[in-house]
């Protein structure tokens, strides 16, 4: 008898416990149908304020609907290890540039360590991890664990400036957790300008400031180009191969020694400019960048300018403490201004006023933003970017400048974006998957078990409310492949009555009484009810382990329904027995 | 309401048939593999899909063409919704500038029906590996996880037959989606993440009809004569019959519900799932436990079983 209390009270315990964990998504639904019912906006928005900290609370506490559900970007990006480690490299050659060309193919074409891929390339060539990095009295295994290191504080740091650039685009509820030794995973609920999120997470955001060349050396540098494009030392494009001055196909160069290249050759201006014989041209400590927008030009073409910068900065974006897009004072150009800390001061004020008359480049990741003279001495740390296009590009320009440098280029390496139309198709078709799913099971046990059948229904019911309650009471969300797996849970918990009935059938059959033939019956189902339980709860957790994204979700759903029914199925449909054979209600009928 | 009354059919006279037809479906399934192979989807082999929905009829050719000469690369066909078209082409990190180029072309020569980009799913090659490597050590590890299982809570011979049988199963829907793969628009019945779910969920279901079987079987072969099993197996299968086919029958249900309701995502996934249980529930009784009367009457040594079925 006391093990029978305590079955009841254990039922109504969970019940309770999953329609708590529920209520507030119930809550959040009713009131936001409230919020839309009323005619007036005026209406609604005071409805909103009275209710503000109950709709806050029951909103946090719902169930949350996965990123296909709601529509949204799940990004899995990628730390290049490779360059952080070339950046760390010292007295880099033409063999350590190839050999980290080869580990660059290497890593991305699979999920191997880097550090292993780098270490096994040099061994094959027999060069010492030293010769390039760190101290040349280190062993390689020394090496390797700086590396190592190298790579782990990458990973967090880049982490947390992605999360910096996330929060001040601001997204809601955005997750972003690190995978293995470089991976980033982002999870982006309801973002509806992709295009620029993604540009807003990938860019490096290393700003320089380097000076020009001078014009003369700059004319020259070209020249040279142009002449090892003539007698073959460097690939030509094949369209200008046979000119006699293919360079000048590609760049026109004015008489002041500016140039300027057609925006449609800029492929291909970009390809030659990467060619190692085109660098080798250049002069020590210099190199060729192009602007990062192009201009229009009064002939309807627009065009990108060509620099011949230094290569090493005069002063890196590490010393930026404050960024804020703005209109500029002439028109409506927008721009960003920026503030420097004391130390970046000091430098910009010496930079400037040993420069006056030249020209200073603002490079940000590679393209040239502008390149104004330096007028005067800058003694207060102040700096503009322009040459930006729209007050929106300033805006992001803002927020990876606060955010700061990542320590090496990042890459999206795999991303899920649903559109939000889509993502409620999905709602629709889930639901009705769940809704037909579940008649089509309560009906057929109804027809075929009768009474009993109503038992195992109840059971499928509670089943059901559990799942979803622990999604909403561990904060997990519910996807399209979660829901899959709700229905399927719900085929397969009846699958523990039916074995149960079956076997009380075939007792009643031997002529056993009813009580006694609900007993053996629960007994005797419960080892293959225990065998086939596990072996699908053994299957789902693998499938989470090794799965990603979607099927987790899938696997979730599948393994709180596959446990939760051990329960419902076994426990509730007894205690239900119970009650109806105390008052009498039972017959050997009731199993149809 | 009653399906199967009691019935007395000699399930292991017509092993040696099913054993046939079993390894007939295998073999169309594996030169299937060997001549045309698998459809891999993008998450095994990397590349980037790009769902398009337009707002009015459009024929497949039109858009194909447009795409085309707008120098988009990659296959374009039909998705399994309306007025919707899946674009598959290769990978290339950068969604934005191939977002561009697709929706300028079809604002441009598509002007009177606009479209709406849905769904874009890109995958880079290293990302491709991984999965691939994670859904080989799920299937092994799920395999290893239920013979040790079946092996603990009965014995050897039984949780051998009953991998035998995953794998009979698991194999020959493989092997389906090899002969189908592309042959419907509604389910392209490509190998990706959802299949390897599929395949694991047919593994953890597979075993459970066996299991129940078995259990039957051990309840009934205890401190039996060898010369006794036949008929102990047989009517332990009688006996289970109806439980087996209602269990499948009811997770049927569902999964087709799924493949009606779920939408495009979910289908080859319910394909998957339903073909196998079908085949799952065949195998328990055609496959799984005449292989263990097979070997149990080929080694001669009594049965030993663990444990205790209550009597």
């Amino acid at each position: 008898m006391k093990n029978k209390r305590f079955n009841l009270l254990l039922i109504a315990a969970v019940t309770l416990v999953a329609l708590w964990s529920l209520w507030p998504t119930w809550r959040d639904y009713s009131l936001s149908r409230q919020l839309s019912s009323f005619s007036t906006q005026q209406d609604s928005l005071n409805f909103a304020l009275s209710h503000r900290s109950e709709i806050e609370d029951a909103r946090q506490k719902s169930l949350k609907l996965g990123l296909d559900l709601k529509g949204g970007m799940h990004l899995v990006m990628e730390v290049d290890q490779v360059d952080l480690f070339s950046e760390k490299a010292w007295n880099r050659d033409a063999r350590f540039d190839s050999l980290m060309a080869g580990v660059a193919k290497e890593a991305r074409s699979s999920d191997a360590d880097v550090v292993d891929l780098l270490s096994a390339a040099f061994r094959k060539d027999n060069v010492k991890l030293s010769r390039y990095f760190y101290d040349i009295r280190n062993s390689d295994s020394e090496i390797q664990g700086k590396l190592r290191k190298e790579a782990a504080d990458a990973l967090v740091r880049a982490r947390e400036i992605i999360r910096n650039r996330i929060d001040q685009y601001g997204v809601a509820e955005p997750m972003i957790t690190t995978q293995g030794n470089r991976k980033i995973i982002i999870e982006l609920p309801g973002v509806s300008d992709e295009n620029r999120m993604r540009n807003l997470l990938k860019g490096t955001a290393k700003l320089e400031f380097r000076l020009l060349r001078e014009p003369e050396l700059q004319v020259r540098t070209l020249e040279r180009i142009n002449s090892a494009m003539v007698s073959g030392a460097v690939a030509a494009a094949p369209s200008s191969a046979s000119s006699k001055a293919p360079l000048y196909e590609l760049v026109s160069v004015s008489p002041s020694g500016s140039a300027v290249i057609d925006s449609r050759s800029r492929d291909v201006v970009s390809a030659l400019l990467r060619q190692p014989a085109v660098r080798d041209l250049l002069p020590p400590d210099s190199e060729l960048l192009l602007s990062a927008r192009a201009e229009a030009a009064r002939d309807g073409v627009s065009y990108y300018d060509l620099y011949l910068v230094k290569k090493t900065a005069e002063l890196t974006g590490g010393v930026i403490t404050e960024a804020k897009a703005t209109f500029g004072s002439e028109g409506m150009q927008p721009e960003v201004l920026m503030s420097m800390n004391s130390e970046g001061t000091s430098k910009w004020a010496r930079i400037t006023g040993a420069n006056i008359g030249k020209r200073v480049a603002i490079v940000l990741d590679g393209a040239v933003y502008s390149a104004p003279v330096v007028q005067s001495k800058i003694p207060n740390g102040n700096s503009v970017i322009n040459g930006i296009q729209s007050l929106e590009e300033a805006k992001d320009l803002e927020i990876v400048l606060k955010a700061g440098a990542l320590p090496a280029p990042v890459r999206i390496i795999e991303e899920r974006t649903v559109g939000p139309s889509l993502g409620a198709d999905y709602i629709r078709a889930g639901l009705q998957s769940m809704i037909w799913g579940f008649t089509a099971v309560v009906i057929f046990m109804i027809v075929y078990y009768r009474k009993a059948g109503m038992a195992a229904d109840t059971a499928l019911v509670l089943n059901v409310l559990i799942v979803l309650s622990v999604l909403a009471g561990f904060n997990a969300s519910l996807s399209l492949p979660g829901i899959a797996g709700i229905v399927l849970t719900m085929g397969m918990a009846v699958d523990a009555n039916v074995l149960i009935y079956e076997r009380i059938r075939e007792e009643i059959a031997e002529g056993r009484s009813i009580t006694s033939a609900i007993t053996q019956g629960y007994d005797k189902a419960f080892s293959s009810i225990l065998d086939s339980h596990v072996t699908t709860l053994a299957a789902a957790f693998l499938l989470y382990t090794y799965g990603i994204g979607p099927i987790q979700g899938f696997a979730v759903t599948l393994m709180i329904g596959t446990a939760a029914s051990l329960f419902t199925a076994i426990v509730v449909t007894r205690e239900i027995f119970q009650f109806l054979l105390s008052r009498n209600k039972m017959t050997v009928k009731s199993f149809g | 309401m009653r399906i199967f009354n009691t019935t007395t059919i000699n399930f292991l006279r017509y092993r040696k048939i099913a054993y046939a037809i079993s390894l007939a479906l295998l073999l169309a399934g594996f030169v299937s593999m060997a001549v045309k192979g698998l459809n891999y989807g993008i998450d095994f082999r990397g590349g980037s899909e790009v769902v398009i929905r337009f707002e009015k009829d459009v024929p497949v050719a039109e858009v194909r063409s447009v795409l085309r000469e707008a120098g988009v690369s990659g296959t374009l066909k039909q998705y399994g919704m309306d007025r919707s078209f899946l674009l598959s082409t290769v990978f290339n990190g950068d969604t934005n500038e191939l977002k561009s180029l697709i929706s300028g072309a079809l604002n441009d020569r598509l002007k009177g029906d606009p479209h709406e980009i849905v769904r874009i799913d890109a995958v880079g090659p290293s990302i491709a590996s991984d999965l691939k490597w994670s859904a080989v050590k799920a299937m092994v590890a799920a395999l290893l996880a239920i013979l040790l299982y079946v092996g603990i809570r009965f014995e050897l011979k039984f949780a051998a037959t009953g991998v035998v049988a995953i794998f009979h199963d698991v194999l020959i829907v493989l092997g389906l989606f090899s002969l189908l793969g592309g042959m419907f628009d509604i389910m392209p019945l490509e190998m990706d993440q959802s299949i390897i779910a599929a395949f694991l969920t047919i593994a953890g279901y597979s075993i459970t009809d066996t299991v129940v079987v078995y259990d039957r079987i051990r309840e009934r072969i205890r401190n039996q004569k060898p010369s006794e099993y036949e008929r102990i197996f047989n009517e332990s299968m009688n006996q289970t019959l109806s439980r087996t086919i209602i269990t499948s029958g009811t997770t049927l249900v569902t999964v087709l519900v799924l493949f009606i309701f779920a939408g495009p995502a979910i289908r080859g996934f319910a394909f998957a799932v339903f073909a196998g249980i079908l085949i799952g529930t065949y195998s328990s009784i055609f496959v799984a436990a005449p292989l263990v009367y097979d070997w149990l009457r080929l080694s001669k040594a009594p049965v030993k079983l663990r444990g205790t079925a209550k009597s």
